[in-house]
């Protein structure tokens, strides 16, 4: 007991007093300005779902898993979404392996209010067979360094695995058609989940006696401030939670920060989906490099050194849909409306215009449900017209388009990621030839549509 | 004989290692170590005062937490707690600090083989960049056994799985030193060629045995001018209090 006392750590009342100071000259010990965010960086593991985020010496890693369970009763077509933050002992010397601490389970209910008590995963894509079988999600919060503001840093490492995360797809089948048969990711490319809004939690530390607020505080300003707020907003303007705790603060404080939060969150929110958007097309390019020696294409980019090689080697009817999947994938951080779809689009046309530049010059923006968006999108392999292809394949998916404008029409497909992957088995095994559709073909798609 | 392994490795070949220390701001020491996949990182925080219940006060006493990536801490987490904690022990000079406690925090970011020797090596680098002092390194290999009988060196996930026996293997780094050498050797051999910890699994004959260690202990020579040159590279950081 001595023991552990001794070794907790304390500030000093000097270091105390130094902060206080500081702060009635608007000046924080790490130099930073009172609405200053430190600099985040959201880097990403080798599998699906897991991502690190360092948000200035804080250091927080997000895994997300899923395994089938049964729904509760009450909800029997929803499935369930778990946070388990574990505050390691390597983050702070006062943190206790095995059980965790209040502030643990303070930081896992925030989280879990801001992501599923206001609807950002849906819960109801998740169910399998209804009353019987949904995947259940689990997302591990590792707290690896306490630099302070955990949840903020927490938070936006769990969105970002979440948006990472792939589930395997799962048909019904077998005999009597109840039978779930779960395809492994050589077989089919696993499926995103969706999540509707982003919420990004903000914490405002509040100093009573210097009537100053700071955002995103560190842990020294954590130990000495006397209130707190977390807000967790999405970059729409909506509240999804607040926490508020400690000394009592002005009506007028608490509006001036929530205002201040939204702007924050939008911040936030680009610079994670940039994150995920660079993630995702990294993974399209190693795949793509990946299918090219099975092919016998000739190919100048070396060989990816995956293990799970072998499952690739298959007939060319699965190559094709591979091909069609890893575009559905490259862009399958789709689970956001059109218009945010829209400003991500043309931010990454650079992407676009990079793979035009491989040997492989595979269109990761054709996706196709039915044969012509696959036809029009393998003939992009000769050449170089991604543009042109955009359009083709944007035209075919006219149905599902919600205007008429190509670019839309790309986009607006990808919001229904699930759908189509669920029609993919539908086509049946074809030869390389059957792919290069005829231009003449294609630009007659083109003047239909307008 | 010639072995296809699945990387495109030979039987002796050890996949790239990455190795970084200091990471973490609040411990003491940190690092982090990544054979291919396999990724674990590693923070310490010590000396601290007092030992733990049953341990002798007049030693310092290592205690280890090991932390898999997901999921609950079941008795495999145990054994691997148990058996860094021996390895550990056997380096640390422990009459240095007697009556402290100094925790060792293993992370698993990623598992795909070779697990324990990964988190072996990392802790040692996390000691050395705490500054506890230490007799010796340890470096850590992981010899397999196939059915057909070729041993092969650093297995990733698959692998292991598919292999008739497996050997955690533990050694002595290798010692450069301007002391004469007599003084180095323990029973008139030198340091090196010591075994501090070996864990196996499976079934194998004692021939093969010797076989994995002769070709573990090769491997360990590799290994060990890795640590040397990352430990040399980097520069010290400065002492972080609190």
């Amino acid at each position: 007991m001595d023991a552990r006392l001794a070794n907790t750590w304390r500030l000093t009342l000097n270091e105390k007093n130094f902060i206080k100071t500081a702060l009635l000259s608007e000046i924080r010990i790490d130099g930073r300005k009172p609405f200053e965010f430190r600099n985040i960086s959201i880097n990403f593991g080798r599998e699906d779902g897991s991502a690190e985020v360092q948000l200035g010496q804080t250091r927080v890693m997000g895994i997300v898993t899923a395994k089938f369970v049964q729904p509760y009763r009450d909800r029997p077509n929803e499935g369930t979404l778990t946070i388990y933050p574990e505050f390691s002992p390597m983050a702070d010397p006062s943190f206790e392996a095995g059980r965790s601490g209040e502030s643990a389970v303070e930081l896992g209910r925030i989280i879990d209010r801001g992501l599923r008590e206001s609807r950002a995963v849906d819960t109801e894509s998740l169910c399998i067979v209804a009353g019987k079988l949904v995947w259940a999600i689990r997302i591990d919060i590792l707290i690896l360094d306490n630099g302070g503001n955990l949840v903020d840093a927490a938070n936006i490492a769990a969105l970002a695995a979440l948006m990472t995360f792939r589930t395997p797809e799962c048909s019904l089948g077998g005999e009597d058609g109840q039978e779930v048969i779960i395809h492994p990711p050589e077989m089919r490319d696993p499926l995103p989940l969706i999540l509707h809004h982003l919420p990004i939690a903000i914490t405002f530390g509040f100093f009573i006696d210097e009537n100053i607020v700071v955002i995103d505080p560190i842990h020294n300003e954590e130990a000495v401030m006397a209130g707190r707020m977390i807000a967790t907003v999405n970059a729409n303007g909506d509240i999804c939670a607040i926490q508020k705790a400690g000394e009592g603060v002005s009506q007028r404080v608490i509006m001036q920060c929530l205002q201040l939060a939204i702007t924050k969150a939008a911040d936030i929110t680009k610079q994670i989906k940039a994150a995920v958007e660079a993630y995702n097309s990294e993974r399209a390019l190693q795949k793509i490099k990946r299918e090219t020696t099975c092919v016998g294409n000739s190919v100048k980019g070396d060989q990816n050194q995956t293990l799970d090689n072998k499952g690739i080697s298959e007939l060319v009817g699965k190559y094709m849909e591979r091909l069609k999947l890893i575009s559905v994938e490259s862009y399958a951080s789709q689970n956001i409306n059109a218009e945010e779809i829209k400003s991500l689009r043309r931010g990454t046309d650079s992407n676009c215009i990079k793979f035009n530049s491989t040997p492989l010059s595979w269109d990761p923006y054709s996706k196709g449900v039915d044969l012509e968006c696959l036809k029009a999108s393998v003939a992009s392999q000769g050449l170089s017209t991604a543009s042109e292809e955009k359009e083709a394949s944007g035209q075919e998916k006219g149905s599902e388009a919600e205007s008429a404008c190509p670019y839309e029409d790309v986009n607006s497909k990808w919001s229904a990621v699930d759908a189509s992957t669920t029609e993919m088995h539908v086509i049946g095994p074809k030869t390389l030839k059957d792919a290069v559709k005829p231009k003449n073909k294609r630009k007659k798609k083109v003047s239909s549509m307008i | 004989m010639e072995v296809d392994r699945e990387d495109g490795r030979s039987q002796n070949q050890l996949r790239p290692l990455a190795c970084s220390r200091n990471i973490l701001h609040r411990a003491h020491g940190s690092a982090s170590w990544s054979q291919g996949d396999t990724k674990v990182l590693a923070a310490v925080y010590g000396p601290k005062a007092g030992t733990k219940k049953n341990e002798n006060p007049e030693k310092a006493c290592i205690e280890v937490i090991w932390k898999p990536k997901t999921g609950q801490i079941g008795k495999p987490e145990k054994e691997y707690e148990m058996i860094l904690e021996r390895t550990l022990e056997s380096i640390c000079i422990l009459t240095v600090n007697p009556n402290t406690t100094t925790s060792i925090i293993v992370q698993v970011v990623n598992d795909d083989g070779a697990l324990l020797p990964s988190a072996i090596n990392a802790a040692c680098m996390a000691l050395v960049d705490a500054g506890i002092p230490m007799k010796h390194l340890a470096v850590a290999i992981c010899c397999c056994l196939a059915k057909s009988g070729y041993v092969i060196l650093d297995p990733t996930k698959l692998e292991e799985q598919k292999m008739k026996a497996f050997a955690y293997l533990v050694f002595p780094n290798s010692v450069r030193s301007v002391l004469p050498e007599g003084s180095l050797r323990v029973e008139g051999e030198p340091i090196e060629n010591g075994i501090i910890t070996s864990v196996t699994h499976g079934i194998m004959s004692v021939a093969d045995y010797f076989y994995c260690l002769e070709r573990g202990r090769a491997a360990s020579v590799k290994l060990s001018d890795f640590l040397r040159r990352n430990l040399q590279q980097q520069s010290t950081d400065s002492s972080k209090a609190g």
